[in-house]
């Protein structure tokens, strides 16, 4: 759907003055002529094999701290729905919330995380039907209480279940183009967050995530509001130089790859 | 959530003691101009031990994830020509860009506010926040927003505006301005940091990062759920989608952009780059330039607000674009570069003047090299701000260490150029120079001048060091040795040499003995 338009204000005079600045008499209406676009081309034509690929993200991805667990195809659902039970288990977490995703519905894992008696929220209008009310941590007054009960009940699950649109593997990144039932919320309010794709969507560096997002949605108005890259858990210094993990999003990661 | 079983939520106003009187931002350090405030303040902090040491340990962390992080990145010169080229495209297209990206956010259902000074982007922004009946804003690092001193106005209205960026927090409860662009509580340890915490909270504190970072967590955390308005600034918007980039390592940017139902950016209208390739170049070149990694954790590029099947999202969006002085840059064939800085602060973590005093001496909201020529230039004041490029030993560093190629070293030169043109360089400086001019033009008076130079420091100096000068020399000796001068002049020592070269037979041996008496006595020594 396309959004309408906004409002613009103090446009005219504005560019004008920068136009005469840059001395021009009208701001320029066509694009100009670019020198140079992107990154360096050595940079750029660097071809990495899919093993390479695999490689270069799953070291990334360590070194920040990141988990990884790779799965086979054929097995994949029970294997994954095993880990999370232990991930839930080592984190003692008892309520997740997880990505309305295709592939990830295909993983059934909230019949496994029921298994495990931990509860689930799907990032859905009414996901959070099944779950019971928590006291939010604001108390009953106030914004948040007039807020949608599922991104209140998202902000009580402790972890977050995603499929990244893609992977970025120079800087063990995942790219999360959140729109719709891939809630931003899932993968930022939770401690622990819990990703799952497969081998082949793993890409060499960012420009191709860049790339495969401009390719899906051509047009910037239908583009998803938003693109998330993360890389790695949540972390600050701001003490004294002392590294701080999870202060304001996840600070343990995981990555599950299917093969 | 729900550690220390806090439920109400209670937004501290930065403790409202008795104001300053400096009517500023509310959370200033101190109070003198920006100029003749440079000396008391770098007095203060050469005292500070610990500033000193802080500030001197996380640069050189800092300077050193850069330096190995540019050297695995491999060929790192041509990463900087890129990002300097694209850089100075976009700034030297500015208008087309501009439009380009404001027409764009437009398009995705978002606000554009064109402001030309800090009064129309506080009013704009005030407007917003009285149309949703704001009372609580949960802020994202933002230089803008403390360039504007939005908060000190937030204030007056009675609006609290928290900074959620942990180093900011900390610094909002001390009520003190960042010193530094990436860590801006460089300066501050962990014990001041539990004092203030205890003040907070009316319970003790452990000065353990852990506890600190905690409870700081737990509080930012029911900001963010609460806040009305999300403020944040724009690491780089991107023309050819009208998007937004944030940056942070924290989460606090996505929190402040995602939760509140209303996102207001405020950004200095050259953070452009035209494409998503071209953001590619820049988000590599400032993680690596920052802090040494290879990207920082969360990049969030928001195009609009939430779209209709969205669950969650701001449901307004609106973009702040200001000027502020900076259109006065463009155009000038010196300065114009300026305006290609990416905010990465890898010029101060170099700097020699920077690492010695920390960021508060420079009494403005940017520090640093980039700080000392970005201040007089925005707030276009050569005679107060302008005393900033002072603060430089011009030894070049800082151009060496920016990414995108700015020379501020040159840039700094061309200030002090324009400050002496404008004739507001102080008296003694004026006389000095004078008098500087006389003696190079007559030989006897510099002949003189540095005989007598070396009688008249002989009283003040110890094993060939003066430590302690009296003013003006006391500015240099405050934070460093000076070496005598030596007895013998180099162009007394010129003549013995050019003697004895005269002296030497044609088959260059000695021409006698070789010993260092017989080349006129001085030798190499310094007495
Ligand atoms: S001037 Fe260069 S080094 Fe300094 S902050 Fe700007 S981009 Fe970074």
């Amino acid at each position: 759907m396309t959004p309408n338009n906004g409002i613009m204000s103090g446009k005219e005079a504005f560019m004008q003055r920068i136009a005469s600045r840059l001395g021009r008499s009208n701001p320029m209406q066509t694009a100009p002529e670019k020198p140079v676009r992107g990154v360096p081309e050595h940079y750029r034509d660097r071809i990495l094999s899919a093993e390479e690929r695999l490689d270069t993200f799953i070291s990334n991805w360590t070194a920040l701290s990141g988990k990884v667990l790779i799965v086979d195809e054929a097995t994949a659902a029970e294997t994954i729905g095993q880990y999370l039970l232990q991930v839930c288990a080592d984190h003692g977490i008892t309520r997740a919330a997880r990505w309305e995703h295709d592939a990830l519905n295909g993983l059934e894992l909230d019949a496994a995380l029921q298994r495990g008696g931990i509860e689930s929220l799907v990032w859905r209008e009414g996901g959070d039907a099944g779950l019971q009310r928590r006291e939010l941590p604001t108390g009953p007054e106030g914004n948040w209480s007039k807020r949608i009960g599922l991104l209140q009940a998202a902000e009580q699950c402790r972890l977050g279940i995603v499929w990244p649109d893609c992977v970025i593997a120079n800087t063990g990144t995942l790219a999360l183009f959140s729109q719709g039932g891939k809630g931003r919320s899932v993968s930022l309010l939770t401690e622990v967050l819990f990703s799952v794709f497969r081998a082949d969507q793993i890409v060499t560096r960012m420009g191709e995530a860049f790339e495969l997002f401009k390719s899906r949605y051509p047009e910037a108005v239908v583009m998803p509001s938003s693109l998330n890259l993360i890389t790695g858990p949540s972390r600050s210094a701001d003490i004294e130089n002392d590294l701080t993990i999870g202060i304001h999003g996840p600070g343990s990661v995981y990555a599950v790859i299917i093969q | 959530m729900g550690d220390g079983g806090q439920k109400v939520l209670e937004p501290k106003k930065a403790h409202s003691t008795g104001d300053t009187g400096s009517g500023h931002t509310g959370h200033e350090p101190e109070t003198s101009p920006i100029g003749s405030g440079l000396k008391k303040r770098t007095k203060e902090a050469l005292k500070d031990d610990f500033l000193r040491k802080a500030v001197a340990f996380t640069t050189d962390k800092l300077r050193g994830g850069r330096l190995k992080a540019a050297d695995e990145f491999g060929d790192w010169e041509t990463w900087r020509e890129r990002g300097r080229a694209i850089r100075q495209h976009t700034i030297s297209h500015l208008d087309y860009y501009l439009g380009q990206f404001a027409d764009n956010v437009v398009k995705n259902g978002g606000n554009v506010h064109f402001c030309h000074n800090g009064d129309d982007a506080v009013s704009t922004f005030m407007d917003i926040a009285g149309r949703h009946r704001a009372k609580l804003v949960a802020k994202g690092k933002s230089m803008v927003s403390e360039e504007i001193h939005l908060n000190h106005h937030l204030e007056e209205q009675g609006i609290d505006a928290i900074e959620t960026d942990l180093g900011e927090y900390i610094l909002q409860l001390a009520r003190e301005t960042p010193s530094h662009l990436i860590i801006p509580a460089i300066h501050k340890n962990k014990r001041q940091i539990a004092d203030l915490f205890e003040a907070d909270a009316g319970r003790p504190f452990e000065p353990d990062t852990k506890t600190l970072a905690n409870y700081a967590k737990q509080k930012l955390r029911n900001y963010f759920l609460e806040a009305d308005i999300g403020l944040t600034g724009c690491n780089f918007g991107v023309a050819e989608s009208g998007s937004i980039t944030l940056v942070s390592n924290e989460g606090n940017g996505r929190m402040v952009s995602t939760l509140p139902k209303v996102h207001v950016v405020i950004m200095g209208m050259e953070r452009l780059v035209p494409t998503f390739e071209d953001l590619e170049v820049v988000l590599n070149l400032l993680a690596r330039s920052a802090t040494g990694q290879k990207l920082t954790t969360y990049t969030s590029i928001l195009t609009g607000a939430k779209r209709p099947e969205d669950l969650d999202g701001p449901e307004e969006l609106h973009v702040i674009i200001l000027d502020n002085g900076r259109s006065e840059q463009l155009g000038d064939p010196i300065f114009q570069d300026v305006l290609n800085c990416i905010r990465c602060a890898a010029c101060l973590n170099v700097c020699p003047v920077y690492r010695n005093v920390g960021g508060h001496t420079y009494g403005s909201v940017y520090s640093g090299p980039i700080g000392a020529v970005l201040t007089p230039l925005l707030q276009q004041d050569m005679k107060e701000a302008g005393t900033l490029a002072y603060a430089s030993s011009l030894c070049g560093a800082c151009y060496e260490a920016c990414p995108v190629k700015i020379p501020l070293h040159d840039m700094l030169v061309h200030l002090r150029h324009r400050k002496v043109k404008m004739k507001l360089t102080a008296l003694p400086e004026r006389i000095a120079f004078k008098v500087y001019q006389t003696m190079f033009g007559s030989v006897t008076l510099f002949k003189l001048a540095t005989k007598s130079a070396y009688y008249l420091q002989k009283p003040l100096a110890r094993n060939g060091f003066i430590k302690s000068g009296p003013p003006p020399l006391s500015g240099w000796t405050q934070s460093r040795f000076m070496p005598m001068l030596p007895k013998q002049s180099f162009r007394d020592k010129w003549a013995a040499l050019q003697a004895e070269l005269a002296a030497k037979p044609r088959n260059g041996a000695p021409a006698v003995g070789g010993d260092a008496k017989a080349k006129g006595g001085g030798g190499h020594d310094a007495e």
